[in-house]
């Protein structure tokens, strides 16, 4: 029998093991019944937990949506609940009060049950991917055959990329100079929204995620908007019949500095 | 820049992922009330501090991590816990939309464990938390949450091969039913 030990299987079911180390024990199970029977209850155990943990998430969804609750606080709680319940429910409506004073009641609306979009239409993105290929299938849509048109031995001829994305957007649009800024333009290609075209250019700085400026024809003059999408935070504005979304993961005086700079030059 | 637009979307943000954090609330103290009362203080609190949620830190963690440290520091201001589960209660909330029962040995399992030991199965198989992130929502190391998955992952195998090992009450019954021969 091969010597392995809980905290190696443990770490292999859950899947925090390389690809070698994963493969070195897929070689023994296939060889040793023993340690294949303590992956396979590890694994069972890891199961019945997330099962476990699937049905509450699925109660407190129905609970929810099946008690869609006025926007009057205090109906929050049927009231003879709030009385024998006393301080500790107050909190609920206090919280809910701060909550729905500038939202109303969200809970009428099917989509809340889903934990990652917000009221608002845009996903919430948090620290964690719900399901890779739902992401990617959606990342998948904004990808047309421009995409792949403004190739990459023509990345470094700005004048080229203004021109292909000018000729996608109708206007055209030279990767703006961000260097005083610490960001070097990498590259740019033109995805596809909705069936129209919509550049992105993307910079990098010397350490963190790409900055990416999207530019979609169209939209009335508008000043920046600050929005956040969970650890992404965007500006957003109009100028000169293009709409633009600067977007990364800056603080927002870094992107309002960025987003300046770049109306400023007049893209 | 809109600052209330900036700000509201953390509000909107807690609004997409209430479900989300009246379970771990609800896993927390054991009981559906008393965890509602908990997220309750914990969102007034979250809002009314705002200013404290660093850009770029994932709102589930920051607000999960609230709702811990607030009932860490009731826990301390009552000296003892407060909260009272019981099988029955904690089983309430296991029931899934087809209203199956509840598997009765897991919920059983997982109300055995201290609070903060449920919270890091939740946040590992339930949230699906790295270690380190998991660490940050409960203030610990991203090794002690390896070390309590591995405790507690390897007694739940172990009990659960127990269990399937164990004759099962109808084979008992077959075998020493009433009125058959000795």
């Amino acid at each position: 029998m091969t010597e392995l030990s809980d905290e190696l299987l443990v770490a292999y079911v859950d899947g925090q093991l390389g690809s070698k180390q994963s493969s070195a024990i897929e070689r023994v199970l296939a060889q040793d019944d023993v340690i294949a029977r303590r992956v396979k209850a590890l694994k069972r155990a890891h199961r019945k937990l997330e099962a476990a943990f699937e049905a509450i998430l699925a109660g407190e969804e129905a609970e929810a949506v099946s008690h869609p609750i006025p926007p009057s606080p205090g109906l929050l709680i049927p009231w003879d609940t709030v009385i024998k319940s006393g301080f500790a429910v107050a909190g609920i409506v206090v919280a809910a009060i701060l909550i729905f004073a500038g939202y109303g009641w969200p809970l009428s609306t099917p989509d809340f049950a889903s934990p990652r979009a917000g009221p608002d239409g845009t996903d919430y993105v948090g620290s964690l991917p719900g399901d890779w290929r739902e992401e990617v299938a959606r990342a998948q849509v904004l990808l047309g055959r421009a995409s792949l048109e403004v190739g990459l031995d023509s990345q470094g001829n700005r004048d080229f990329i203004a021109v292909q994305i000018g000729r996608a957007i109708g206007r055209e649009l030279a990767p703006p100079d961000l260097s005083a800024h610490g960001l070097r333009f990498t590259r740019a290609q033109v995805l596809s929204f909705g069936g129209e075209p919509l550049a992105q250019l993307l910079y990098l700085g010397t350490s963190g995620g790409p900055l990416a400026l999207y530019a979609k024809k169209g939209g009335d003059s508008s000043e920046p908007r600050l929005k956040r999408y969970g650890s992404i935070g965007g500006v957003a504005w109009s100028q000169g019949g293009v709409a633009y979304l600067l977007a990364g993961e800056k603080d927002e005086v870094s992107l309002l500095k960025l987003a300046e700079a770049i109306r400023k030059d007049g893209p | 820049m809109q600052a209330e637009e900036f700000y509201d979307s953390i509000r909107t943000g807690l609004i997409a992922m209430l479900p989300r954090l009246m379970r771990f609330a609800d896993i927390l103290v054991g009981e559906r009330r008393a965890g509602a009362a908990l997220l309750g203080r914990a969102l007034g609190r979250m809002l009314a501090e705002e200013h404290c949620y660093q850009r770029g830190t994932p709102l589930d963690r920051w607000a999960f991590g609230e709702i811990y440290r607030l009932w860490l520091e009731e826990q301390r201001d009552y000296g003892e816990p407060h909260y009272e589960s019981d099988d029955a209660t904690f089983a309430a909330l296991v029931h899934n939309a087809s209203g199956e029962a509840p598997d009765a040995f897991i919920t059983g399992f997982l109300l055995s464990l201290p609070p903060p030991q449920r919270l890091t199965l939740l946040l590992v198989y339930g949230e699906r938390f790295d270690h380190g992130d998991a660490g940050r929502v409960l203030d610990v190391s991203a090794e002690t949450i390896s070390a309590r998955l591995l405790r507690i992952s390897a007694g739940l195998a172990d009990q659960l091969s127990e269990r399937a090992t164990a004759p099962s009450v109808v084979s008992v019954e077959e075998q020493y039913a009433e009125g058959a021969a000795a």
